[in-house]
């Protein structure tokens, strides 16, 4: 980060008279070919912002603007330099910086996805516009409130319910088949970028589940290794939960895992149908 | 929240409005000063309300099947039988009265389940519960009169297939 923050004429200038830094800027020059004494490439970034300390001032819109040169290549970058060198009021959560946490779950130009895993584009000179996810409690700036999210998460029981102990007393066992029925549904992060995507969501989110709770709960439904799928299934057999589905496929169009959610709904809507 | 999916616009045309009255205007400044956004939406966003704790779980409904598996598949079936149901005429090249009245039978119930999603989707029954009692049954009013009418139609005229025959001049 810091090599990427220092501008090119002050990195020479490091390596010269200090012998030590000489690979670092070395591997800078030559991994960061962006990080050249080109003219700025200046890239403005409109970011919503609401302070709940000052719960009267209506939402807002700020700019900030970047010389993408000194930038790392994704948006998770840019607010990480926004919020250490223009205003470290700015709020948002991050942790892994590589897609696997789900933190930095935002809206970025109108689509719902990871900020550290959305590259800034660098051809056009359109500003990029930074939301919260849509149709959520803002607790501040890009923070949303997911406790329902939470609550509903853990209503679905995400864990292995067996009564049987296993033959050999050791592990539950799974042929390869039931193994790989798991693929494209144990690896959700649960960043909830589909979930506020989905428009039945945003409607009934107090009733129906959404996208993302569905596949979770589609993921102990296929697992050979539970014992109560019937009642799983009897927990999603009501008009809300489940059925508020209308395959509109928001959700599949936006997971920034590439996971298809809509697919898993439409697999227990199947499954339960007859 | 909320104020991010109405447009600018709307708040500013909803903040231009002319009060008619000083205490109204009061009033109206009071909210604007309580409340970031406009009072303008049909449905505006309820304060959140968490039941229990935040470490519960969220409440699970009652199984119902006839609200939910029963339902969905009824109506995947209604729908997946309409499509026979509106080639098999023009497939026979003749008219048979037991499959117009099946057919005109049809597309009542799939109208009414889907005018019966469209109630379930936007009109939460915790939220606005008379409002959707109120909608529920006016909808099974209006499928009722409706067909009444295609029994009528059927019966004492000539039916829905000779009907359309009869106005379709392509």
């Amino acid at each position: 980060m810091a090599a990427l923050r220092s501008s090119a004429s002050r990195l020479v200038v490091g390596a010269a008279s200090r012998p030590t830094l000489r690979p670092v800027a070395a591997a800078a020059a030559r991994g960061m070919a962006t990080v050249s004494d080109d003219k700025p490439r200046l890239k403005t970034f409109q970011i919503y912002r609401w302070n709940p300390e000052t719960p009267t001032e209506k939402p807002r819109m700020q700019s900030y603007t970047l010389d993408l040169n000194k930038t790392g290549p994704m948006v998770l970058d840019a607010l990480i330099r926004i919020k250490n060198e223009q205003d470290p009021t700015l709020t948002f959560r991050r942790s892994c910086r590589e897609g696997i946490c789900g933190s930095c779950a935002m809206n970025i130009n109108g689509t719902n996805t990871l900020a550290c895993l959305c590259r800034i584009p660098k051809d056009d000179g359109a500003d990029m516009k930074i939301y919260p996810l849509p149709h959520t409690y803002v607790v501040k700036d890009l923070v949303p409130d997911l406790t329902h999210f939470y609550k509903q998460y853990k209503s679905i029981k995400p864990y292995l319910q067996r009564d049987t102990p296993a033959p050999d007393g050791k592990e539950y066992r799974q042929t390869r088949e039931d193994r790989k029925k798991l693929d494209g549904l144990y690896e959700c992060i649960l960043c909830a970028c589909c979930s506020t995507s989905c428009p039945s969501y945003w409607w009934n989110s107090e009733e129906y589940l959404g996208p993302a709770i569905l596949l979770q709960s589609y993921r102990w439904l296929v697992d050979s290794r539970d014992e109560k799928t019937a009642e799983r299934k009897d927990a999603l057999n009501n008009s809300m939960s489940l059925y508020r589905c209308h395959t509109i496929l928001n959700c599949t169009r936006t997971c920034p895992k590439g996971l298809n959610p809509g697919k898993a709904i439409s697999e227990i809507k199947k499954s339960m149908a007859f | 929240m909320a104020s991010i999916a109405r447009s600018s616009l709307l708040r500013q045309v909803a903040a231009a409005r002319p009060a008619s009255s000083p205490s109204l205007i009061a009033n109206a400044a009071r909210a604007a000063a309580f409340h970031t956004t406009a009072k303008r939406s049909l449905l505006p966003p309820l304060p959140q309300k968490i039941e229990g704790t935040v470490n519960d779980a969220a409440r699970v409904p009652p199984p119902s099947p006839s609200h939910g598996s029963y339902h969905w598949t009824f109506d995947r079936l209604v729908a997946a039988s309409l499509v026979p149901l509106t080639v098999a005429p023009f497939a026979a090249g003749s008219l048979n009265p037991t499959l117009d009245a099946l057919l005109c039978a049809t597309i009542l119930i799939h109208s009414h389940t889907g005018f019966q999603n469209i109630i379930v989707d936007y009109v939460p029954q915790y939220r606005t519960p008379r409002a959707r009692k109120a909608l529920i049954w006016g909808l099974n009013a209006a499928t009722a009169i409706v067909g009444l009418a295609l029994y009528e139609f059927e019966t004492n005229d000539v039916g829905v297939t000779e009907a359309i025959k009869r106005v379709w001049k392509a």
